[in-house]
């Protein structure tokens, strides 16, 4: 089996390397069927990867301990859905995923890419190709997932904090995004290799895009969430470079998606549309390489592997080689329009992307720190929270207020006297929630007070352009004020779609504001029938219990929990000790108020052998806006990605004259 | 002829940078910044750090870390430089000989006190081989 699988991943890197040789020379030379075929080399490459990936998953769920793999990462109690998560467990079966993700992202891109242009999908083969040809020569040379060893009895088992729900979603997910970014990065190389200036790479990767963006957005609050939950510190983000890895990429993209519609719009930024997909192509894989070399400390232990130069060299060649081609195209990338007003809607996303470049050059800057301080001074500095959370603040604020602005302010130029008739309403709003929320007390941050005046200020601004649109689809002859708000929706995905999505990261904000400005914690070792009291809760500790789980004793503390006098039944916050894996995990008790969004958290820090144990008991207003943002924020790129017959037509008439006629 | 543009947007445009660049600077030297040490380099050093490494040896009174206190000896992780850590706290369920740790603190007479509640143990995670201060997989 391994032979096979092994075999599998050489034919993979051979039909990658035809990808690109063949395919770069039919590009250039204009050879229709020799680019034909390698753009079927491409998909055989997937292929032949799905078997090598085949040949994994089969080994782990057999148990097959010759494999290193398997035996490094799973052993026999191993529940199947963890036996099968050991496949992106280790580096080489993650290595593998990836693999399989980018062929089947090309294979699939090139063959849905024809809006691109002929002459750019030629181009893209090659390009993904390429890349292709630097994870499989990784896979068959450095890092192998079919390494054998003499089969122990036993495996070594999985760390028992990676043994939850949302490890099984957390690292595909944001390996959908990691690798989904190669896509508009292969089609705006490849628009610039065949000479083209005009969007149709955009129009045909945008939704590749938007996937690859959601998919980053998801993969990192489910990780979020298994912090959350698993590791038990009371906290969901640590700003460690690890989870900050993920982020930079999810801000670039993020900046593009909307830098894009000035360029459709307007035919402006191009350049720097350019530079936003390289950037975020870039630090897809910088953040890969930041994840295996070891370069920086992290919470994460990432060991120094062999791995790391090679990312670097691949990340040095991809630099070099995309600002060198963008740089040879410039004049191609002039624009003749420019900005006409500093208040306009391009304008405001102009701002939109400066703050969220800013924002993602900041955190760049906190991660490399200690690289650049140690190069400098000898000597490692690293940066801490204090840092990040500063300029979440500095950046993140005016961000938010700009979700309200930009989607309502008029294209090319804004007069003053209509800015003030379009956000009179919202303005007026969220100055009274401001004055609401100060009267609740709410002035004990002042940063979260702003955050959620400006949250209100955004929420009105989307609810009543939804109000405004509905009524003038209702008064254009919609039935039923149902049918006028679907039709509205649907004519016009993106842009509701896109208000969706602000929504959504109204409420992450609100969530993020309300359970770290306003939270309460509190510590207490307690014997058996004692009580605390931790904000409205009363928790009353009955006594430790212990049982016997599929493959770890489970220690618990009973908690009574009440609040006001009225009874909210157990919590049984507690420790699982793993016997096969050797170790100790936290597993904490957590009551989610639905109605008001707020979390009690509980730790179970330390038993004694008197029965006494120590608490840590967190009160975490709004959390649960946090994870209920992932569910709107999935609704919204939905709307915006499903597919749109009257856009398509729209850009047909607009790139293909000839074909919207036949 | 071309209009040529006018390069005080450019002088603007680079001074916004620069300030930007200093102000980046400054905070992150101020934003809770310490430096990153192995107990090897902590020699003659005053003040606040991060020291990692891997625990070595036996951890002495660990049940009395929350009270009194524990006692154990940080070693670098690949070179041989060591030192005695005094903590007290809460301690990760993680925390054990082998594994590898990170505290705030300072040196004292010799011994590395660490702030209450520093005692931070690496996540084990995926890419870590097995054998290498961790158990493999995971985040």
């Amino acid at each position: 089996m391994p032979e096979l699988g092994r075999a599998a991943l050489v034919l993979a890197l051979g039909l990658a390397l035809y990808a690109t040789v063949a395919g770069g020379y039919a590009a250039w030379r204009r050879r229709r069927r020799l680019a034909l075929s390698a753009q079927n080399a491409l998909l055989a490459a997937f292929a032949a990867t799905v078997v090598a990936a085949a040949v994994l998953l089969s080994a782990l769920v057999r148990h097959d301990f010759s494999f290193t793999v398997v035996a490094q990462t799973t052993s026999t109690d191993l529940p199947l859905a963890y036996t099968i998560s050991a496949f992106w467990g280790g580096q080489a079966g993650s290595l593998l995923l990836w693999l399989l993700v980018l062929t089947g992202y090309g294979a699939a891109a090139v063959a849905l890419g024809r809006r691109a242009g002929r002459d750019v999908i030629a181009w893209v083969v090659p390009l993904l190709g390429a890349v292709c040809v630097f994870f499989a020569f990784l896979l068959v040379g450095v890092a192998s997932p079919f390494a054998t060893q003499v089969a122990p009895a036993e495996g070594a088992g999985m760390t028992p904090s990676l043994q939850n729900p949302y490890m099984l979603a957390h690292p595909p997910l944001l390996y959908l995004g990691y690798v989904g970014l190669t896509i508009p990065w292969a089609f705006a190389m490849g628009s610039l290799l065949a000479g083209r200036a005009d969007e149709r790479w955009i129009v045909a990767t945008r939704r590749w895009t938007l996937a690859a963006w959601t998919f980053l957005g998801v993969g990192q609050l489910l990780g979020a969430h298994w912090a959350y939950e698993e590791v038990g510190w009371g906290g969901y983000y640590a700003w460690d470079p690890v989870e900050n890895a993920a982020l930079m990429p999810w801000l670039a993209a993020t900046a593009f998606l909307h830098s894009v519609l000035i360029q459709e719009k307007r035919g402006m930024l191009k350049v720097w549309n350019m530079l936003l997909v390289v950037g975020a192509f870039l630090l897809s894989l910088f953040g890969t390489f930041l994840t295996r070399s070891g370069v920086v400390n992290s919470i994460h232990s990432f060991t120094q592997s062999s791995i790391g130069p090679w990312f670097l060299f691949f990340i040095c060649v991809v630099t070099a080689f995309s600002l060198a081609l963008l740089f040879r195209r410039l004049p191609l990338l002039r624009t003749k329009t420019r900005l006409e007003s500093l208040v306009s809607r391009e304008a405001t996303f102009l701002y939109n992307n400066l703050l969220l470049v800013a924002l993602c050059l900041t955190i760049l800057w906190g991660v490399v720190f200690p690289i650049v301080s140690e190069a400098v001074r000898g000597e490692a500095v690293t940066v801490g929270p204090p840092y990040y959370n500063f300029f979440l603040r500095v950046f993140g604020l005016p961000l938010l207020l700009l979700m309200g602005i930009g989607p309502l302010i008029a294209w090319r130029r804004a007069g003053l006297r209509s800015v003030g008739r379009i956000f009179v309403a919202p303005f007026g709003i969220a100055l009274a929630a401001g004055l609401l929320l100060l009267a609740f007390g709410a002035g004990s941050s002042i940063p979260g007070l702003v955050a959620y005046t400006f949250s209100a200020f955004v929420l009105a601004s989307i609810a009543l352009e939804f109000i405004r649109g509905t009524r003038a689809r209702r008064a254009l002859g919609s039935s039923s004020w149902p049918a006028a708000f679907s039709s509205l929706v649907g004519r016009n995905r993106r842009r509701y779609g896109g208000y969706v999505v602000h929504a959504a990261i109204v409420m992450l904000a609100i969530g993020v504001a309300g359970s770290s400005a306003y939270g309460t914690v509190r510590e207490a070792k307690l014997q058996p029938g004692q009580s605390m009291r931790v904000a409205d809760y009363t928790l009353v500790y009955r006594g430790v219990e212990e049982r016997q789980g599929a493959n770890a004793r489970e220690v618990r503390a009973r908690l009574a929990v009440s609040r006001d006098g009225r009874d909210l039944g157990e919590l049984a916050p507690g420790k699982n000790h793993y016997r096969v894996e050797g170790e100790t995990a936290n597993e904490v008790g957590i009551r989610s108020d639905l109605l008001t969004g707020e979390d009690l958290f509980v730790i179970a820090d330390e038993f004694d052998s008197d029965g006494a144990a120590y608490f840590k008991v967190f009160v975490k207003p709004l959390v649960n806006l946090i994870w209920l943002a992932g569910l709107v924020f999935i609704l919204g790129s939905l709307i915006a990605f499903w597919p749109d017959g009257r856009e398509g037509r729209r850009l047909a008439v607009r790139y293909e004259p000839g074909a919207a006629r036949a | 002829m071309a209009r040529r543009r006018s390069p005080a947007r450019l002088v603007v445009a680079l001074s916004i940078a620069a300030v930007l660049a200093i102000f980046l600077l400054y905070t992150s030297l101020a934003g809770g910044a310490t430096p990153s040490l192995e107990p090897g380099e902590l020699k003659g050093r005053a003040g606040q750090v991060t020291l990692s490494g891997k625990v070595v040896g036996s951890v002495q009174d660990r049940e009395k870390a929350r009270t009194t206190g524990m006692r154990f000896r940080l070693r670098d992780i690949e070179g041989a430089g060591s030192v005695r850590v005094f903590y007290r706290g809460s301690v990760p369920d993680l925390f054990k000989p082998d594994r590898h740790v990170y505290l705030k603190g300072e040196l004292k007479n010799g011994t590395f006190v660490a702030q209450p509640d520093s005692l931070v143990t690496k996540c084990p995670s995926k890419y870590a081989p097995k054998g290498a201060g961790e158990s493999s997989s995971g985040a």
